[in-house]
Formats: C-alpha cells, sequence, structure tokens
C-alpha cells in the first residue's frame, strides 16, 4: 500500500518537473547559441592581455577589436579600428591611421590614444607580451587623435601582423590596474559589436549589444547565448536538436549525421585554411637525415587514400609545397619544374631506397649496410583518431617499399614533450601558420629554433635548418616591398622542395557547422566573406556584424 | 566509554598520517608527468602563435625551477593555510573558488546516488535474504548482476541517447535548465532534481547489484546462528527480526563498504558527468591533467581524499554505535 502510494508521488511529481521544465524551453528564441570552447562550466574571465588563459571567446572576438582583420578566405587585412597605415624611413616607423567616431561600450571616446597605451602596457608587463613586440619596437606613440605611430629598434616588416591584429582595451580602464596579468576583467568595456553581459552563470552565459557600436544598425541580432559542452559528442546531439546556431565541431561523416535530418537548414562548410598538416621526419635520425630517404617514404604514400580513410574526405593531399587552398597564390610559377615529390609512385620511392643502399632481404624488408632493419616509430597523440587512421594507412604504405614504420600513441603531454624534444622518428603534426608562408618556411629551414635533441625546441621539431634560407629571412624581414616579398617566398618555397625537411600529407581544413533556421547569413561556400569556423578569433567578428535574424 | 574515545582517537591519528601521505604523493605524482603546462596551451594554438610565445606565458605562471624540495615545503604551507594556489588551465582563477562549486555538484548527484543505491540495495538485500528462495530472491540478484556487468559507460551512453535524445523525457546534459537563476529558489531546486534523475538513475541501476548481494549474503549467514533461532523462540515479530536482530548485525561489512564506496564515486562520477555534461569535479580533474594544471589537480585529488577520510571517520563512528564489541 505504501510502496504503491509513494511510486505514484514519484511519477506525478516527475510529471510536474517535465512539465515546468518544457514549457519554459518552448519560449521563443531570441539569442544566437554558439559554441566554440569545451568547457563544463564557465569562468567569468574577459582579459584580452593575457594569452594564458581562460578569456572566454568573444573577449577578442566580439567584445574587444583590433586594428585590422585578417580574413584567411581573401588573404587581406581588413580595415577595422584602423583605416590605413603607411611603412616610413626605410621601415623604420610604422604609422597607422586610427577610425574616427568609434565609441567603447561606456560612452567614452576611443582614439589613438588608447592604442599606444595598449602597446606600451605589453612593454611594462613581459607577461602580456605574448607576440614578443618588444623584441622590436623602440616606442608607441600616439601623434594625434587619430595617428599612431610604431617606432622599430630593428627592422622586422613580419611584425606588422601582431601590432595589426592586437586587441584594443580603453586606457581610462585599464590604467587603474594593478596587476592587468591577473586581472580577470569580469565587466568588459570595448569597442566591438557585443559587449554587455546580461547574465553569468556556470552553465550559460548571455552577452549582449553594444549600444554605441560605430558600424550603424549593426550588429543585427540581439545576443549571443553560450551554453556548455564538455564533448563533441555533446555538441552533435544538440546540433541535431535544433538547440545550436553556430559551432566549430568536427562532425565524421557530416553529411550523414548532420545535414540529412534538416537538409534546408543544416550547413556546413570546411573551407582549407592554405595551411598543411605534416608527416614530420626527424632529420637528426641517422637514417632519416637522407633525403632520398625522406622523398622515397614521401613517394610510398598514397595521400588519396589517407585522406579519404583517415579524413572523411573532407580534406584533399597536400601540395608538395607545403600551403593549398586560400594559400595558393603564393605557388612559385616555378613549380612544373621541380620534382613533385608529393605524388603517389611507390616505384620511385624503391629505386630511391636502392640507390641510397638500402637492400630488400628475402622478407621484403630494407636493411643498413650494417643489416641493422629499416624501422620507424610514428607517434601520434591517443584518441585523435583521424591522425591514427592516418598513420595507420602511412605505415601500410611503407611496409609496401620494405620500411617497417609501428603506429604509437602518446598522451598528448607525453606527446609534445617527445616532438620538442626530437625524441621521435615519424609524427603526424602541425607546422607554423601565418598571413604569408613565411611563418612555416621559417618554422622548417631557420636555424633561429634549431635546438639539439633533448633540449626543448618550441618549434621546428624536426631539426633543420639552411644557411642559404636564413639570409632569404633576414631579406625578408627587411622589406615591406610586395614584389620583393613574392621573389623571397618562391626562393625559399624552391628550397624547402628541394630539401624536404619534412613531408606534407595533407591539406588543413577548418570545421565549421551552423543552422539557419533561424539566423542567417552566414559564410558559405556559395558567400564567402569570411571564414565560417568560430575557432578564428578576430575574424569571426566578419561574421558577428554580418548575420541576421531570419 | 573511555575505550570509544580511545578508538576514536586511535582511527584519527591514522587518518592524519594517510592525509599527509596522500598530500605527498599528491605533490610528486603530477610532477612526474612529462611536459610542462605552458608548452601545451602553446600547442593547444597548434602552429597559430609565434614561438616567442612561451616567454610571455612561463612568465606568466611562474614557473620556478626551485628545487622540488623547497616548492614541497610551501606546497604544504599554503595548505595549511588554506590556500591552493591559482588554476593554469583556468588562469587566473584560484583552485578555490573552481572547485568549490563543482564539488557541491559532485557531492550532490554522486552522493545522492551512493545513499539511494545503498540504502535502496540493503534494504532489498534484506528482504531477499530473509524470504529467500521466494520470488523476488530468484529473479533480483540474476537481474541485476547482469545490468551491473555492462560498461558503465556504455549503458549511460545507451540511457541519455534513448531517454534524452529519442524520447526527450530527460535533457540531454546539464545540471540545471537555462531558464532558470542557480539560488534557493523552487524552479531551481526542481529544475535541478529533474536534471538529475537520469544520471542518477544510471548510477544506481549499475551499483545496486552489488549492495543487495553483499547485504543478501550477510543476511544469510546471520540468520542461520543461534541468537536468532532464540529470538523465534521468545516469539519476537517477524519483522522486528529481521531489522533489529539480523539486518542491524548483517550491515555492518556494508557500512565499511559504504566508506570505500564513497571514494570511488567522487572519482568514479566522471564518466556519469562527462556523457550528461554535468559540472562537477570529475570532468574538471580530467581538464586538469590534459592542461598538466598542477594546482588544481592538487587542489581536486585534495578534496577527494579528505572527502573519504572524513566519510570513513563518521562510518566508524557510525560503527561504534551499531556494534557494541568495539566499544569493550
Amino acid at each position: 500500500m505504501i510502496i504503491k502510494i509513494i511510486s505514484y508521488l514519484i511519477l506525478i511529481s516527475f510529471f510536474i518537473l517535465v512539465g515546468c521544465e518544457n514549457s519554459n524551453e518552448l519560449k521563443k528564441r531570441d539569442g544566437l547559441r554558439v559554441y566554440q570552447e569545451a568547457q563544463m562550466s564557465w569562468i567569468r574571465n574577459f582579459n584580452p592581455l593575457s594569452l594564458a588563459g581562460s578569456a572566454r571567446w568573444p573577449t577578442s572576438s566580439g567584445i574587444y577589436e583590433p586594428l585590422f582583420i585578417y580574413n584567411s578566405i581573401t588573404g587581406e587585412y581588413v580595415p577595422w579600428l584602423a583605416l590605413d597605415y603607411t611603412w616610413e624611413k626605410g621601415n623604420k616607423v610604422l604609422k597607422m591611421l586610427i577610425r574616427k567616431g568609434v565609441k567603447w561600450s561606456d560612452g567614452e571616446p576611443f582614439s589613438a590614444e588608447d592604442v599606444a597605451f595598449t602597446f606600451n602596457i605589453k612593454s611594462k608587463h613581459r607577461a602580456l607580451d605574448t607576440r614578443d613586440s618588444w623584441g622590436y619596437l623602440k616606442e608607441v606613440v600616439a601623434v594625434s587623435d587619430s595617428i599612431v605611430k610604431f617606432e622599430f629598434k630593428q627592422i622586422y616588416v613580419p611584425g606588422f601582423d601582431a601590432l595589426a591584429t592586437q586587441s584594443i582595451v580603453a586606457k581610462h580602464i585599464w590604467d587603474t590596474i594593478d596587476d592587468p596579468v591577473k586581472y580577470s576583467n569580469p565587466n568588459p568595456v570595448g569597442t566591438g559589436p557585443f559587449t554587455e553581459i546580461i547574465r553569468f552563470d556556470s552553465q550559460l552565459w548571455e552577452l549582449g549589444k553594444n549600444p554605441n557600436y560605430w558600424q550603424k544598425g549593426k550588429p543585427q541580432i540581439n545576443k549571443l547565448i553560450f551554453p556548455t559542452f564538455p564533448s563533441n559528442e555533446q555538441v552533435t546531439l544538440a546540433l541535431l536538436s535544433g538547440n545550436l546556431d553556430w559551432a566549430g565541431a568536427f562532425i565524421p561523416a557530416v553529411d550523414r549525421v548532420f545535414v540529412s535530418k534538416d537538409t534546408e537548414h543544416h550547413k556546413y562548410w570546411f573551407p582549407l585554411t592554405g595551411h598543411t598538416t605534416f608527416l614530420h621526419t626527424n632529420t637528426k635520425h641517422p637514417i632519416l637525415s637522407d633525403i632520398r630517404v625522406r622523398k622515397a617514404i614521401s613517394y610510398a604514400i598514397d595521400r588519396e587514400l589517407v585522406v579519404k580513410v583517415g579524413m572523411y574526405d573532407y580534406t584533399e593531399p597536400a601540395h608538395v609545397s607545403g600551403v593549398s587552398g586560400p594559400m595558393s597564390k603564393w605557388h612559385s610559377p616555378y613549380l612544373d619544374q621541380v620534382e613533385d615529390w608529393t605524388t603517389y609512385d611507390p616505384l620511385k620511392a624503391n629505386i630511391l631506397l636502392d640507390n641510397a643502399g638500402f637492400i630488400k632481404d628475402k622478407t621484403g624488408l630494407r636493411h643498413t649496410q650494417d643489416g641493422s632493419p629499416l624501422e620507424f616509430d610514428i607517434i601520434i597523440v591517443s584518441g585523435w583518431s583521424d591522425w591514427i587512421r592516418s598513420a595507420q594507412i602511412v605505415s601500410q604504405n611503407l611496409k609496401n617499399i620494405g620500411i617497417k614504420a609501428k603506429v604509437k600513441t602518446y598522451d598528448f603531454g607525453a606527446w609534445i614533450s617527445r616532438m620538442q624534444k626530437g625524441e621521435f622518428d615519424l609524427a603526424i603534426g602541425w607546422a607554423e601558420k601565418g598571413t604569408t608562408p613565411y611563418a612555416l618556411y621559417k618554422g622548417m629551414m631557420s636555424s633561429e629554433y634549431l635546438k639539439p635533441i633533448g633540449e626543448t625546441a618550441d618549434v621546428n621539431w624536426h631539426r633543420f635548418s639552411l644557411t642559404s634560407a636564413d639570409s632569404l629571412f633576414r631579406k625578408y624581414e627587411q622589406t615591406s616591398d610586395q614584389k620583393e616579398i613574392t621573389e623571397i617566398i618562391y626562393e625559399l618555397q624552391h628550397l624547402f622542395i628541394e630539401h624536404a625537411p619534412s613531408l606534407p600529407l595533407f591539406a588543413e581544413a577548418s570545421w565549421a557547422e551552423c543552422n539557419t533556421k533561424y539566423f542567417t547569413n552566414f559564410p558559405s561556400k556559395e558567400n564567402p566573406y569570411a571564414t565560417l569556423s568560430p575557432n578564428y578569433p578576430p575574424e569571426n567578428l566578419l561574421v558577428l556584424v554580418n548575420l541576421m535574424r531570419r | 566509554m573511555n575505550h570509544s574515545v580511545n578508538y576514536l582517537l586511535r582511527r584519527l591519528g591514522f587518518y592524519f598520517v594517510a592525509a599527509w601521505a596522500a598530500l605527498t604523493l599528491n605533490f610528486f605524482i603530477p610532477r612526474m608527468m612529462p611536459g610542462d603546462p605552458a608548452a601545451i596551451i602553446f600547442a593547444r594554438f597548434r602552429g597559430k602563435l609565434k614561438p616567442e610565445a612561451m616567454n610571455a606565458l612561463r612568465e606568466t605562471f611562474g614557473l620556478t625551477d626551485e628545487p622540488l624540495l623547497g616548492q614541497y615545503w610551501s606546497y604544504l604551507k599554503s595548505i595549511l593555510q588554506g590556500d591552493l594556489g591559482i588554476s593554469i588551465a583556468y588562469f587566473p582563477e584560484p583552485v578555490t573558488s573552481i572547485i568549490s562549486s563543482a564539488f557541491l555538484w559532485t557531492i550532490f548527484l554522486a552522493g545522492f546516488s551512493l545513499i539511494i543505491s545503498f540504502s535502496l540495495g540493503t534494504l532489498l538485500g534484506t528482504i531477499i535474504a530473509w524470504n529467500r528462495n521466494g520470488r523476488l530472491d530468484s529473479t533480483l540478484p540474476p537481474v541485476l548482476a547482469f545490468v551491473g556487468a555492462f560498461p558503465y559507460f556504455w549503458l549511460a551512453m545507451v540511457a541519455l541517447y534513448i531517454f534524452g535524445f529519442e524520447l526527450s523525457w530527460f535533457p540531454l546534459g546539464h545540471a540545471y535548465g537555462n531558464h532558470v537563476t542557480p539560488g534557493f529558489n523552487i524552479p531551481f531546486i526542481l529544475s535541478a532534481l529533474y536534471h538529475a534523475i537520469l544520471p542518477a538513475s544510471t548510477m544506481i541501476i549499475v551499483s545496486l547489484g552489488g549492495w543487495m548481494l553483499s547485504m543478501r549474503n550477510i543476511m544469510i549467514t546471520t540468520l542461520g546462528t543461534d541468537y536468532i533461532s532464540f529470538a523465534h523462540a521468545k516469539g519476537l515479530s517477524s519483522r522486528l527480526i529481521m531489522l533489529r536482530y539480523a539486518a542491524r548485525n548483517a550491515i555492518l561489512p556494508n557500512f565499511t563498504g559504504f566508506g570505500m564506496a564513497l571514494g570511488f564515486v567522487l572519482s568514479g562520477a566522471l564518466l556519469t558527468e562527462i556523457i550528461f555534461s554535468y559540472p562537477g569535479q570529475g570532468y574538471l580533474l580530467l581538464q586538469a591533467v590534459r592542461a598538466q594544471d598542477f594546482p588544481l589537480m592538487q587542489g581536486l585529488f585534495m578534496t577527494i581524499t579528505f572527502a573519504v577520510l572524513a566519510a570513513n571517520w563518521i562510518v566508524d563512528i557510525l560503527i561504534l554505535f551499531f556494534d557494541p564489541r568495539t566499544r569493550t
């Protein structure tokens, strides 16, 4: 009897709970629901200067704005808080013209003083100087309300990117902060389209429009809503059930899993970023130091199959130059005269290895002159299933030319530590990214970052350098002449292809999904005004000011 | 009475040593992991950061080359002062403020499901042992043992998919609905309860069988002893014998198990919290390990250790109360 009453009570209370829950959840949507960060509970941090942490995603893409925004799809800098720039005095001085009529979200006027202040605070607190700008800067001053002058102590033209894309903070606010490194900036004052924090709970927070935004009539949506999702599985479920409007998540078999559920509104766009995922080769390894072996390995890889099986066909085989997609404009015009060792040609691979003196035995395995077998480990981060599958195909491919390659997985911390110390033979990994291929080639071939095996090298894990490349990098850093820049990039590209310091595996794509049921004007293949992936602040500002309510 | 005080003091001394050992391991083990936190943050940007950023990062975290022993002493000192340091992954948030809310959610979810599963399991065990070879006794144990044998991860995923996604009876995740404001108000409490039902049920279902079987087995042994026959001979009611005579003795090993289970639950809620997007400390622990966030890891392990020790201490007191033999 008692048990019966209790079970009725439980049932009734359950329906009450469901009832009051659902009636509220069905309220009409008036905010754009975004997923960018995998978090279980939100920490209220909006510090745009410190890199260390956990500043929420809109900090640099919504609340604070840079001087110029680099558009990764068009490859151009879009004037934002600055209108124009000029290099003067043989590239020792950079002047930027600052936009007029911009206001901070608290109503105070924005001026060149704020820009100069932002850079000077980084000089005082070196922990904030995340791009080491004061390694080449001498001083930054506001010449007038609308002109900022950057003076260099040593000419470094590529430093423009760090200066242009820096989030600018308000002098009248940050002047009074004692320790800006540890300041969590709970109530941000910015120039961006979304600045007002409507609510902030551990599970969900909302960001409203800036009442004083300088682009009249924008933004056209009222607020952004950020629920927490700890993993990709949760994000996928939320996208399917229409609880998310914009996300940057990797979804396997996206057409079947996501698009087919609502072909009209469920969209995705995975554009190539221009960058490349590499099969890194440790050039200090006694066998891999031989260019012929590296090229043979490259010829042996069936990249079409790697992309199909490992990457769900979301991308394409790598270009031999290491750049593709929107970066293809940097391809040298003389590429038809160089050896394309990213084509699949096992025969050529075998010939190269025969010539290098690595002879096949009866079992089909190759040996060195002193009889030790050609054996390598390919190290991958455990759980990164797309790369693990890719590595398994590479391993199969290498077996066909008589090389034994074992796939070994490590926890991320252990993996990165091995990469940095050069304790690997082969590994799938990323390479340096920049607005031109200069960053990539510098990471690949400069002696500046070169460290002996066992010491931590933050880049150049494969440990390769060329003196001829070093002088080209110095030349590149001194010039702002577009024609000269292009010529240098071509020369670097030919050096890279000649020496194959590391092997481009497949082109990198960015992951992005959107649901156009409530909001429209997302970038897409048909309307590629910026990248769709929210993982590219501050470029995402371009999307946020263009989105519209349906 | 003196004996009891002595007994409790001895136990307390033991817990003190255990706490110190745990704190020490807690300090040294994370530091033996390969890699360093600044490198991991740098690597998260996958080449989008310039290598120069590393200097700024190391400066921010104040990562020192001070010898480990010196670091260990300052660690012990700050822990005694209640200062757990600043998190690296959630810089510049103090560890205590990150842990506190997560800890409450975990205690709420894991604690309640443990208590429900323990009481329900023990009660069922008592009943089926009393009516052994009855209908319940022949069905419940195999069924629950069968369910408990499933991998928890899989069971929870299936529950989430069927009841959350396909049928939409329960929310897909989170600890409370987005329309309520956290605080002491009815809508929030109802919403928190509603969100806890599915994750709690999965935890209860897989652990219920264990409690029930261990209770049943000890109960059956107890029921065969002379003092039970004597109680029957005295003509006492069945219910009185079952609960006050047999169950009271049989429950003692289960109590000890409860103290142990609390530790497993606090750390084992990790899977539940990940699958149901529950903002507890299990998920936080995973994040801390991934980011090599030493201060946060230490703080989490410390709360788990202290919670387990505290629970065992309470169990000691309870056993003192239930078992007169410990008092003499």
